[in-house]
């Protein structure tokens, strides 16, 4: 797919010299916290037809072929803290003591072969993943010293940054650190991308993301009777040259940035709502619909490096049954369709998928049917080089952790991992304050 | 922030702290003076403007759910109401503080579900937003709404759900590290009982035997057992007014220094947490020169664009707009309110920021002030017009400068659409 590209960005030279810093003060100080509320998913449920086996398959025999610079990490943040436990499930007694009412029952479980875990029947469909050496999962992984607030297990999560408030995120530093070498040191915000909304992890002080809230309506409209080219231009002409107030410019500096974004990305958005209406909570920023755009957005091969994918809903006090349900059939339902397409564009060999959460939710349940703010808590990782079919740590239920689940890995040994395979060994020095332990992830 | 002139000044304030100017009404303001105008939004009882009732109070509200289409026609009306009176009170500081009570406790509809709950909760913010903060905060934790939102209908003494006493302590009166996971537990605990009764409609109850009466220890505070004492034991940390005045300064005055927070809470303290004397208090200290410069959220940035253009929106364009932008009122994405500069900032925002410049340009009359500066390319009126007094920035003016008239059939369209999305009337 050929692009005409716009050099709107052309318009942006004075950005790397007012620095970063203004713009990453920002971010940090009015950080988008990832909703809580619960879900108004739309998952949609049609059938899937294409065969997850011989995506998995496809998958499996992949090998890192490709440049280096061609690869891409896609990061899924399940915001609000997802149940770990609901979600791979322990297959011990005391799963089911601490939770009367919300324990999946041991037939309800897909089994995960060479394990005594269960996974949740909504994720049913990933098991050719599992089976195909190509997924693995990290249990009992938190940030140490992290605490029950949303707020600050989210921002410690982030950053990569234990016990203290950062002003960059883990992915954004990476993007710092490799502009040199990657980019000559000029700064495309398309070379990090979120979807369903900013992530703070991609903040970093020199480089900037391209945020994106719903990509179903992410265009610029003009009206009729106007020439829409001089208008544009002329709103990109107040973005140049920055002024000196350090929010003002910052507002200036989103501008051509975004410009580029929607000329290329026009294309990636699955689908386009007419008018303003955004009548059907959860269109276009469901797990299926965004993660739809992200294996548009890696096909498209504009250079993006990191894709982060934010879905919310996760925080689950009450009556969490249906709704834990919904949530992840529709993070299951998106990676499998999403795996399919980048197998059927010969795309999947470069992609490699994290989900992070928050924190891992209680033990033992409330009384509302749901599970409070917990600890240790649950992660994926997908891709060809993953040494897969494992179950990394490991909840253990015999010693909690004031009633959590007690942290086992931290999750920087998986953040160091996913860097390690995405810019090569050594791509994590320098990304946190002492290298993390190396986790067994990668088959490489 | 400093500024040049009582013009500049009093413009701040309308950016701050009102729904916007209409045309003429910035000059009413200057003559008012800086302290004439603070009286004006902080006690307009004084200035001899009438209290107002609930923009729902008349409204004859039926409850049916089984009838989708007349149920969204209703959210319609109540959206309508809402933002019919932002647009047109005359106490817009009294909704200013509503607003930040609103985005503060952040109930959201989509977890209520139930509108005459919602729309309670959303005059609870208003009819004691300035007044007691401790009433405020007693109301709100028995409120139906937030009974549903935070779970607190569903907490039993056998089995406390955490969720409201948690946020109670970390965001709606002390903040992170001011209370432990055992004061979580005492706040649960001693809240337990308040319930919902769901049928034949939702009303509050109080229920003995669910309730856990043991007395707990919360924030060094013994004996604490209900709600009053938990009210009591939280309301009277001495983290407490200073984290309700950080929260006030970061919404109405930017980045400030700590002093000036340290200030404020002991203004709030001193004044036994009185609202209004906190209220009076930002805007005077944001007046001399305190505040910094931030980016408006699309809710005051519509709103106060409508007013200096005169566009008066249907419903349906002027909720679809900021649903659009990113901000979709009654519904806070999280329980940590509406989003932040950053978000604001992003690209989605930048772009929707642009299509509904072009609308709200496209919906504003010939005759319009705002569209006649435009067309005469007096760009220091129609910045006057836009609450900016001191001018726009040197990249703004070159671009409307560098904007050809013949860009819009309809003479001073572009340029108008241009201004409204612009980088300066983004900041506040």
């Amino acid at each position: 797919m050929t692009i005409s590209r716009r050099t709107f960005l052309g318009g942006a030279a004075g950005a790397a010299a007012l620095g970063g810093g203004a713009w990453a003060a920002l971010i940090r100080d009015g950080v988008e916290r990832a909703p809580l509320a619960v879900p108004t998913t739309t998952t949609t449920t049609a059938p899937i037809t294409t065969t997850t086996a011989a995506v998995a398959e496809a998958a499996a025999a992949s090998s890192a072929r490709l440049p280096l610079t061609d690869r891409v990490l896609v990061v899924l943040e399940m915001a609000g803290g997802n149940d770990a436990l609901n979600t791979l499930v322990p297959a011990v007694g005391a799963y089911h003591d601490a939770r009367p009412v919300v324990a999946l029952a041991d037939t309800e479980l897909v089994t995960l072969a060479g394990t005594d875990h269960g996974l949740h029947p909504a994720l049913g469909g990933l098991t050719p993943f599992w089976d195909a050496a190509t997924m693995s999962a990290v249990a009992g992984v938190a940030m140490p010293q992290q605490s029950r607030s949303h707020f600050q297990a989210m921002d410690t999560w982030w950053s990569g940054v234990a016990g203290a408030p950062s002003q960059t995120g883990w992915l954004g530093r990476w993007l710092d650190l490799t502009l040199d070498a990657e980019r000559n040191g000029v700064d495309d915000p398309l070379r990090a991308i979120a979807l369903g909304g900013g992530s703070p992890a991609l903040v970093g002080s020199t480089t900037m993301a391209t945020a994106i809230r719903n990509p179903n309506n992410f265009d610029l409209r003009t009206q009729r009777g106007t020439d829409a080219d001089a208008v544009i231009d002329a709103f990109l002409a107040t973005a140049s040259p920055l002024v000196a107030d350090p929010t003002l410019a910052a507002a200036q500096q989103a501008i051509p940035g975004t410009l580029d974004a929607v000329e290329l990305l026009a294309a990636a958005s699955a689908d386009d709502l007419a008018g303003y209406d955004n009548a059907t909570p959860g269109a276009g920023i469901t797990a299926v619909d965004l993660l739809a755009t992200a294996a548009n957005i890696i096909q498209m091969g504009i250079g993006t490096r990191v894709l982060t994918v934010g879905v919310r809903g996760f925080d689950t006090h009450a009556a969490q049954i249906d709704s834990h349900d919904a949530l992840l059939a529709d993070i299951g339902i998106g990676l499998e369709r999403f795996f399919a397409a980048l197998e059927a564009s010969g795309d999947l060999d470069r992609v490699m998928v994290v989900t992070t959460s928050e924190f891992g939710r209680r033990v033992s349940e409330n009384g509302s049917g749901g599970t409070d703010h917990g600890n240790g808590g649950l992660q994926f990782v997908f891709g060809p080089s993953v040494a897969g079919g494992v179950v990394h740590g490991g909840y253990d239920l015999g010693s909690l952790d004031n009633g959590d689940v007690p942290l086992a890995v931290d999750t920087r040994s998986v953040y160091r991992s996913a860097l390690e395979w995405l810019g090569g060994p050594g791509a994590a020095d320098g990304v946190f304050d002492e290298l993390p332990e190396s986790l067994p992830l990668l088959t490489v | 922030m400093q500024f040049e002139s009582t013009r500049e000044t009093v413009a701040f304030l309308a950016r701050r702290a009102t729904w916007g100017l209409g045309p003429g009404e910035l000059d009413e303001l200057e003559s008012l003076g800086v302290e004439g105008t603070i009286d004006r939004l902080v006690d307009p009882t004084a200035a001899g403007i009438a209290e107002e009732t609930s923009p729902w109070a008349d409204w004859e509200y039926v409850y049916d759910r089984s009838d989708n289409e007349a149920a969204r026609a209703r959210t319609f009306e109540a959206y309508d109401r809402w933002l019919t009176r932002l647009a047109d009170t005359e106490r817009p500081f009294d909704h200013q503080l509503a607003w930040f009570w609103h985005d503060h406790f952040a109930v959201s509809l989509q977890v209520v579900r139930y509108l005459p709950a919602m729309l309670d909760h959303l005059d609870l913010c208003r009819s004691l937003g300035r007044g007691d903060f401790r009433e405020l905060i007693r109301q709100v934790t028995t409120d139906a709404a937030m009974l549903i939102f935070l779970d607190g209908a569903t907490s039993t003494g056998a089995a406390p759900n955490e969720n409201y006493g948690r946020e109670l302590l970390e965001l709606y009166t002390v903040g992170i590290n001011n209370f432990t996971e055992d004061d979580v537990k005492a706040a649960a605990i001693a809240l337990t009982g308040w319930t919902i009764q769901r049928r034949p409609t939702v009303e509050v109850r109080y229920v003995p035997i669910r309730h856990d009466d043991t007395p707990q220890s919360l924030l060094g505070v013994d004996g604490v057992h209900d709600v009053d004492t938990t009210v009591a034991a939280v309301t009277s940390s001495p983290a407490c007014p200073v984290f309700i005045a950080s929260k006030f300064a970061r919404h109405f005055l930017g980045d400030v220094d700590n002093q000036t927070i340290f200030d404020l809470g002991a203004t709030f303290a001193d004044a036994d947490l009185d609202i209004a004397t906190l209220g009076r208090a930002v805007l005077e200290t944001g007046a001399a020169g305190t505040a910094s410069p931030m980016v408006l959220a699309p809710v005051p940035w519509l709103l106060q664009a409508a007013k200096s253009t005169e566009v008066r929106a249907d419903i349906e364009t002027l909720l679809g707009a900021l649903r659009f932008l990113g901000q979709n009122p009654a519904n806070p994405p999280n329980v940590g309110g509406y989003p932040g500069a950053a978000t604001w900032l992003a690209s989605s925002a930048t772009a929707a920021r642009f299509s509904v410049s072009t609308g709200l340009a496209r919906l504003t009359a010939p005759d319009a002030a705002a569209m006649v500066a435009a067309s005469e390319r007096d760009w220091d009126a129609l910045a006057d017009l836009l609450l900016r007094p001191a001018g726009f920035s040197e990249p703004t003016l070159a671009a409307l400068d560098g904007l050809d008239a013949s860009a819009s059939n309809r003479p001073g369209e572009a340029a108008l659409a241009v201004a409204l999305a612009s980088p300066d009337l983004l900041i506040a």
